[in-house]
């Protein structure tokens, strides 16, 4: 950040030269007055350095709740009203803790497969929708549309009643796809991230020029080598947008898991950390702490992983220009 | 190498457009057909009608004797340039231009060397490896065109390729397109708004207006014989002057009125178009090219002449184009209109509807200037000459 602040020496040139310019006239009256310096420092304030104290207020503001759940995860007496800012002692305590006495090693292998396999699915999923909603025309393609936005109104737990019946159906007949599996869950999180995830992607497919399918027509492509090969990989970007939102919406989600997802080692993060401090004593909040960091790391892996990606432009040449 | 064939093609959009109506046209094999007319005209419509991107309302289409009509493109064995070029942003120059062969699973050192013959004869070997935005303008025309070539396909359909580059470059590739396609002798249907590309690309020309084709033929044909006052209007740069005048007989030979001027036709001209006879003493829309007019004081010929004040000279060099308003009256019919619009004559609205502009190609030994008062000698025997209602030349 210092190396953006101009010295106060230069500084006070630049406010000297904009002075001189702007009161050019005032100046030659009063040639003898000198410049003064204090008045420089303050016009360089005014100018650029709120914006420092702005972007400092504001990452203090985001930083504090993280820098709190470090410190009391690395907490050993494991308390909220031990834990302090600046942690008053370390020890990896609550961590050995949360590996040998909980489930958290099932809980974390739950929720990084089911949150993988869901997002990617849905990102495809609603990749093949988009590109049909966003290249034909066909009857019902408004009311699809309409129908999509409209469903995505009602809150998900709406739901959860219908859901639930018919899961305790559907674990009676197919139990692999019922209650405390996998596969029960991600067909459940498939489904309900479509539509948001839907339109976002028709609104990057639209930007695609339809010069680019017809010309691939031409020469010879169906439509599934259109799709593979020209139009994937051109939105990457939002395909990576899409597959992060719908895997940090999984791996967070709460409500649905925690009704789904019963015994213990088929539980998820979300449902088991909350399982951790929900009791009316004996909540170790220093162990929950150490499970909400760890649990952190997929999502920021994913995130690196990705960020190439999310960068636009790749259409950018494609046509004229 | 196929001919094509447009039976009675019509195409109706779902909002009840009808953009092409009753198009007849046949391409033979290898000819290089210029499908020309103002946007909107119908022209691109049924240029994507032969690439399977449109479907044909009625009719039948036919590539190399097979009907298409529900072939879809990939099955048509054509290529397409498209005015955006849409090349694939995410491929190499080499893999644009290899796609098509990629996808019908040819060879890859098969497709590796005709790659490389095309770009050598579109000079892009070496950019083969680069990827479309590193690219100026003309090159990504350029690739556009390698895409098409690599294939060897039967036709190729060629969408205002031009349009996006400017005029230098616009004038090279003009000539490079026509060579290439001369040297492949691919049947190549070629669409255009611009009359210059028309002229002097085309083996024939198909103009086309709302949807109607209005003239087939050779671009000499078409520029000294035009079938109406539409694409009397359209071909040729300027445009045929016009005027709407009054036909009467003066003796053995034919004189119009020119607003207050009467301009005395040679005597050949009624024997040359014995049609003209039912229009004695009724009015007439007469068409003039530039060049069929001259400065009477080079041409010492005052007889077919008429009197203007001359508005503007613009000297080319090779010719003096003199322009001059004259006060006959403009021709009042919907193809004319239609071609004021077209050109967004600002000069033509502005004046008066008893006013009409023409504009003369003086040689350059002419001494013109403007606010001169001046006797352009018309060539009577080279005037064209229109039915006032139904826009159609008047021949025999």
């Amino acid at each position: 950040m210092s190396s953006g602040m101009p010295t106060p020496a230069t500084g006070a040139a630049g406010a000297a030269d904009g002075r001189a310019l702007g009161d050019g006239p005032g100046l030659l009256d009063t040639p003898k007055q000198p410049v003064q310096l204090g008045s420089a420092q303050g016009s360089w304030f005014s100018q650029v350095g709120w914006r420092h104290i702005v972007a400092l207020l504001a990452v203090a503001f985001s930083l504090f709740p993280i820098i709190f759940v470090i410190s009391a995860a690395f907490n050993p007496q494991g308390t909220l009203s031990s834990t302090t800012l600046i942690p008053t002692g370390a020890s990896t305590e609550n961590f050995t803790g949360l590996l040998e006495r909980t489930a958290f090693k099932h809980w974390f292998i739950n929720s990084v497969v089911i949150a993988a396999v869901a997002g990617a699915l849905s990102m495809f999923l609603s990749a093949l929708a988009a590109y049909a909603f966003s290249r034909y025309r066909f009857k019902g393609r408004r009311p699809g549309l309409m129908f999509l936005l409209l469903v995505q109104m009602f809150p998900q737990f709406l739901a959860m009643v219908t859901i639930y019946i018919m899961f305790t159906r559907i674990t009676e007949l197919y139990p692999s796809l019922g209650f405390n599996t996998w596969w029960g869950l991600i067909i459940l999180y498939m489904g309900g991230a479509l539509g948001v995830n839907t339109w976002l992607m028709k609104g990057f497919f639209d930007t695609i020029p339809k010069d680019l399918d017809e010309s691939a027509k031409v020469d010879g492509a169906t439509h599934t080598q259109v799709f593979f090969g020209i139009i994937l990989p051109l939105v990457t970007p939002i395909l990576a947008v899409v597959g992060l939102l719908s895997f940090i919406g999984t791996i967070n989600e709460f409500l649905i898991a925690n009704i789904f997802l019963t015994e213990g080692n088929s539980k998820t993060l979300a449902v088991g950390l909350f399982g951790l401090v929900a009791g009316e004593r004996n909540n170790n909040f220093g162990i929950f702490a150490a499970g909400t960091l760890l649990t952190a790391i997929p999502t920021v892996a994913l995130f690196f992983a990705l960020q190439k990606y999310i960068v636009g432009g790749l259409t950018a040449g494609a046509v004229k220009g | 190498m196929a001919d094509v064939v447009f039976d009675k093609v019509n195409k109706v959009y779902d909002n009840g457009f009808h953009a092409v109506q009753d198009l007849d046209l046949d391409i033979k094999d290898g000819e290089f057909l210029v499908l020309v007319g103002p946007s909107g005209c119908g022209k691109s419509t049924a240029l994507r009608m032969v690439a399977g991107l449109e479907d044909v309302t009625s009719g039948e289409m036919k590539i190399g004797g097979r009907t298409v009509n529900e072939v879809s493109s990939k099955d048509r064995d054509i290529a397409m340039v498209f005015q955006s070029y849409a090349l694939y942003p995410h491929m190499t120059v080499a893999e644009n231009i290899g796609y098509g062969l990629r996808i019908r699973k040819m060879p890859k050192d098969e497709i590796d060397r005709r790659v490389r013959e095309a770009a050598a004869k579109l000079d892009l070997t070496e950019y083969l490896d680069r990827r479309p935005k590193q690219l100026s303008g003309g090159q990504r025309q350029r690739v556009a065109m390698g895409r098409a070539i690599v294939r060897s396909p039967q036709v190729f359909l060629m969408d205002e390729p031009l349009s996006n580059l400017d005029a230098k470059l616009r004038g090279q590739m003009r000539s490079e397109i026509a060579q290439i396609q001369h040297d492949l002798g691919v049947t190549t249907i070629y669409v255009t708004h611009d009359q210059v590309e028309a002229m002097t690309m085309g083996d024939r020309i198909a103009l086309m207006k709302r949807g109607v084709l209005q003239q087939v033929a050779e671009p000499q044909e078409m520029y000294e014989n035009p079938a109406n006052i539409f694409v009397a209007g359209f071909i040729g740069s300027p445009p045929m002057n016009m005027a709407l005048c009054r036909l009467d007989r003066e003796g053995d030979s034919l004189v119009v009125e020119l607003g207050s001027q009467r301009l005395r036709l040679a005597p050949g001209v009624l024997g040359e178009q014995p049609g003209l006879e039912r229009y004695i003493g009724r009015d007439i829309v007469i068409g003039i090219r530039s060049e069929d007019m001259e400065d009477a004081a080079l041409t010492k010929d005052a007889e077919h002449a008429i009197t203007a004040d001359v508005a503007l000279v613009e000297a080319l060099g090779s010719q003096i184009m003199v322009h001059f308003s004259l006060d006959a009256r403009a021709p009042k019919d919907e193809d004319s209109q239609l071609l004021a619009a077209e050109q967004g004559d600002k000069e033509t609205a502005a004046l008066h509807s008893d006013e009409v502009r023409w504009v003369a190609a003086f040689e350059p030994r002419s001494r013109v200037r403007v606010g001169q008062q001046i006797t352009v000698t018309v060539d009577t025997e080279r005037m064209h000459f229109f039915d006032p209602e139904t826009s159609a030349a008047i021949r025999d």
